[in-house]
């Protein structure tokens, strides 16, 4: 499988934005999704990581939490996307975390290059970081820290992210575990009501 | 795991069918309670109810129940045959490889064919350009069949406005109304048009030992834990298995069908769980693989008798591929909807069904409404989202909490014409992970067909608009890369040269090997086929223990 996982490298760090989501997914995704249960145990923000330096590790949770902030509800940083990350790259990503890691310094570079001084993204104000974001909205890396964001977020906690299951919350999903009752939502109640018997 | 019953492979059974799937696994019932031994071969492995799960990570984006993606199978895909085809990150070929086939993953939309998709061509006159033609067979022929699949597989429903004659009601009452029907027939009512409940291929109720729908909401592409999707794997398997004369061989990937001196199918060669070759003999062959598998296998099983392939010498096998094309169009209303619950689709209309040469081309389709995107959270963040929303940020996150529970989409599904430019053939570079030449699919949707798919997203737009959307929005229409109906590419005809099988299934070259599958498919329909395929297996099965009763094989 070495070969496809080169080629997936190849094609992330070729890539551009207009791929869609779902493009850009498929491509890393049997990397990203054949992660085994024993293998996500990190749930705790304060959990060790299995190949994430501690530094890097703070730059990716940066980046992932301007991607879906904090804002009056929980983001990126409250699901523990940081861990879905580090799952990912420490098991069936393996082969992209290089790609992912020379992105990083890149794009850590890149700042240094645009505002002198400044080497590490997660040290500048969210206002800051949400505008040296823009400007990679283009590019492979930031392409894989929004679906990895996404994937980090909404997938089941089993992955290593979605603690608590507060994306799930956060939208109103009440859990993917199984029998409903009729009626779902507001116009089938009000049909319901409006023909008794109807259905 | 094990089967009831295990067949030495080097004495002949009286059938091999290839495939577990909606003609595979219907095919297995009826011969196997019929008396005949059979052995039936799937590709990918023998999971049960208990096995699916509700992980949108693995089922929907990494494909767990297609084993995997063009990394896996190295298909490839191109318009036009003059490009060399190339792998995608999502296969052009899409089905479910697993007992059942892709009845297990399907979404259930059971939708018969009327009187007029099998004699258009006639009404019509031809197309310029396009292999359009009549069936052999009559709707009238094919009804009863539509029958026992409604009572035997098990479909949900009720009569609509334009339905086709049924001999026999529904077996069990429609799936109640979702907010996302409600609206549509809001919309329908508005304009004139007619919504009516859909036909599923899920238990409303408990049926023939099975329990009913507990609306969870993971029929698209996902397998039902319950058993209340009615699967082959659920409804015909089981009875299969139970009748001491069928053996399931998971796992075991066919690779040729050989034939002996006479040009007659004798052996099936295949892949076993463990990669080595091994091979089964029979006396009859059955393929159900589907219409790119199925098209695959018969040009891989080329000798020199059948240079172009077995059962190819009218070159019929693996052209007129038909997707159906689709369009779908989003809207998001006032209150939650919650349309991720209970199964896709409540409401469908059929009021463009028929072609209307006003509209200034061929074709028709029909419009349903449903979750879509916005069934699971993944799929909405990632495909869902309206275009005018970033992709990412505060607006980005407060868009897509607002509108996962109020949204949902009406999705078009039409006509697809057959023709020669659009088809399966051996990719010659690419293998799959048995070794396998990859599938290599090349496709352009006919100009008439997205018009169609245009011409009915305009009325979606219009339904939305009726219907009190706040918001609404078109996905685009493009000529498609793929999709999971996979018709056409071994028609059913009476004329030799202009078709692979004849009105019974059976091939025209090749006296002992039959085709079943929705390659046999002669139109497309308007998009929802699975049910067209249950009836023709049930109907095939029965000629073909006709003929093996009376030594006629």
């Amino acid at each position: 499988m070495s070969a496809d996982k080169n080629v997936s490298r190849r094609q992330f760090l070729k890539s551009s934005g207009t791929l869609s989501g779902v493009t850009l997914l498929r491509i890393g995704a049997p990397a990203v999704i054949a992660i085994t249960e024993a293998a996500c145990t990190a749930k705790q923000n304060n959990a060790a990581y299995k190949v994430l330096g501690a530094e890097e590790a703070a730059e990716f949770a940066a980046i992932a939490a301007r991607i879906i902030p904090t804002t009056d509800t929980p983001g990126a940083a409250e699901a523990g996307v940081i861990h879905f990350f580090d799952n990912a790259f420490a098991t069936e990503m393996s082969e992209m975390l290089g790609a992912a890691r020379e992105g990083l310094a890149e794009f850590n570079v890149a700042l240094g290059d645009a505002r002198p001084g400044m080497s590490r993204f997660s040290t500048l104000t969210p206002e800051e970081q949400d505008a040296y974001l823009a400007t990679w909205e283009s590019s492979g890396f930031f392409e894989l820290c929004r679906m990895m964001t996404m994937f980090g977020f909404f997938a089941m906690s089993k992955y290593g992210g979605n603690k608590d299951h507060v994306s799930w919350d956060l939208i109103g999903f009440e859990g993917n575990h199984g029998a409903w009752e009729y009626p779902f939502g507001y116009y089938d109640a009000e049909y319901t009501r409006e023909q008794p018997g109807g259905e | 795991m094990a089967s009831k019953v295990t067949f030495d492979a080097r004495e002949a059974v009286d059938f091999a069918i290839i495939g577990s799937g909606s003609a595979g696994g219907i095919l297995a019932k009826e011969l196997s309670t019929a008396g005949f031994d059979v052995v039936v071969f799937e590709q990918g492995p023998y999971r049960k109810a208990e096995d699916f799960t509700h992980d949108e990570l693995s089922v929907l984006l990494r494909g767990e129940l297609l084993g995997g993606g063009p990394d896996v199978n190295g298909q490839t895909f191109r318009t036009d045959k003059s490009e060399t085809a190339v792998s995608g990150p999502s296969a052009p070929a899409r089905y479910a490889q697993t007992v059942g086939g892709s009845s297990v993953h399907y979404t259930a939309n059971f939708w018969r064919l009327r009187p007029v998709d099998f004699k258009e061509r006639s009404l019509l006159g031809p197309i310029s350009g396009t292999n359009f033609a009549d069936w052999p067979i009559s709707y009238e022929e094919l009804e009863p069949y539509y029958t026992r699949v409604d009572w035997e597989i098990g479909v949900s429903g009720a009569p609509g406005p334009f339905d086709a004659p049924r001999s026999k009601p529904f077996p069990m009452p429609p799936l109640p109304i979702k907010s996302s029907g409600v609206l549509l027939e809001k919309g329908a009512k508005a304009l004139g048009l007619h919504a009516q409940a859909e036909p599923h291929a899920i238990l409303s109720q408990p049926f023939n030992g099975r329990a009913a729908c507990m609306k969870c909401g993971y029929c698209m592409y996902y397998g039902c834990e319950a058993g209340a999707k009615s699967s082959t794997l659920a409804a015909m398997i089981p009875l299969a298995e139970a009748s001491g004369h069928c053996e399931i061989r998971a796992e075991s990937a066919v690779y040729r069908i050989e034939t002996d001196g006479k040009g007659r199918a004798s052996e099936v060669h295949y892949y076993d769980p463990d990669g080595r070759e091994q091979a089964q003999k029979a006396r009859a062959v059955v393929v159900s693989a589907n219409g790119a598998e199925t098209s695959r296998l018969l040009l891989m099983s080329a000798s020199d008798r059948h240079p172009d392939g077995l059962a190819n010498s009218s070159g019929f096998v693996g052209r007129n591929l038909m997707y159906n094309a689709h369009a779908a169009a989003n809207g998001v209303f006032e209150h939650p909807l919650n349309d991720y619950k209970g199964a896709q689709v409540s409401r469908i209309i059929h009021d463009f069904y028929d072609t209307d040469e006003k509209r200034g081309f061929y074709g028709g389709g029909g419009i349903d409404a449903r979750p879509l995107w916005s069934a699971t959270p993944l799929f909405q963040v990632l495909e869902g989202m309206p275009p005018d929303v970033p992709r990412w940020g505060a607006q980005f996150k407060d868009e897509m909490a607002h509108n996962f529970t109020r949204q949902m989409s009406i999705v078009a599904s039409t006509t697809s014409l057959a023709l020669d430019s659009n088809n399966v053939t051996l990719d010659p570079n690419n293998t799959d992970k048995w070794g396998r030449p990859s599938i290599r699919v090349t496709y352009h949707d006919h100009e008439d067909d997205l018009a169609m798919a245009k011409f009915l997203q305009d009325r979606s737009m219009e339904l939305f608009d009726a219907a009190g959307a706040t918001k609404a929005w078109r996905h685009p229409i493009r000529s498609t890369d793929g999709g999971e109906h996979l018709l056409g590419t071994c028609r059913m005809g009476d004329d030799p040269a202009t078709s692979v099988v004849d009105r019974y299934h059976r091939s025209h070259d090749v006296p002992n090997l039959f085709i079943c599958d929705g390659s046999s498919l002669v139109t497309s329909g308007r998009g929802q086929p699975t049910m067209t395929i249950m009836a023709l297996a049930f109907r095939a099965a029965e000629h073909i223990a006709a003929a093996a009763r009376t030594s006629n094989i």
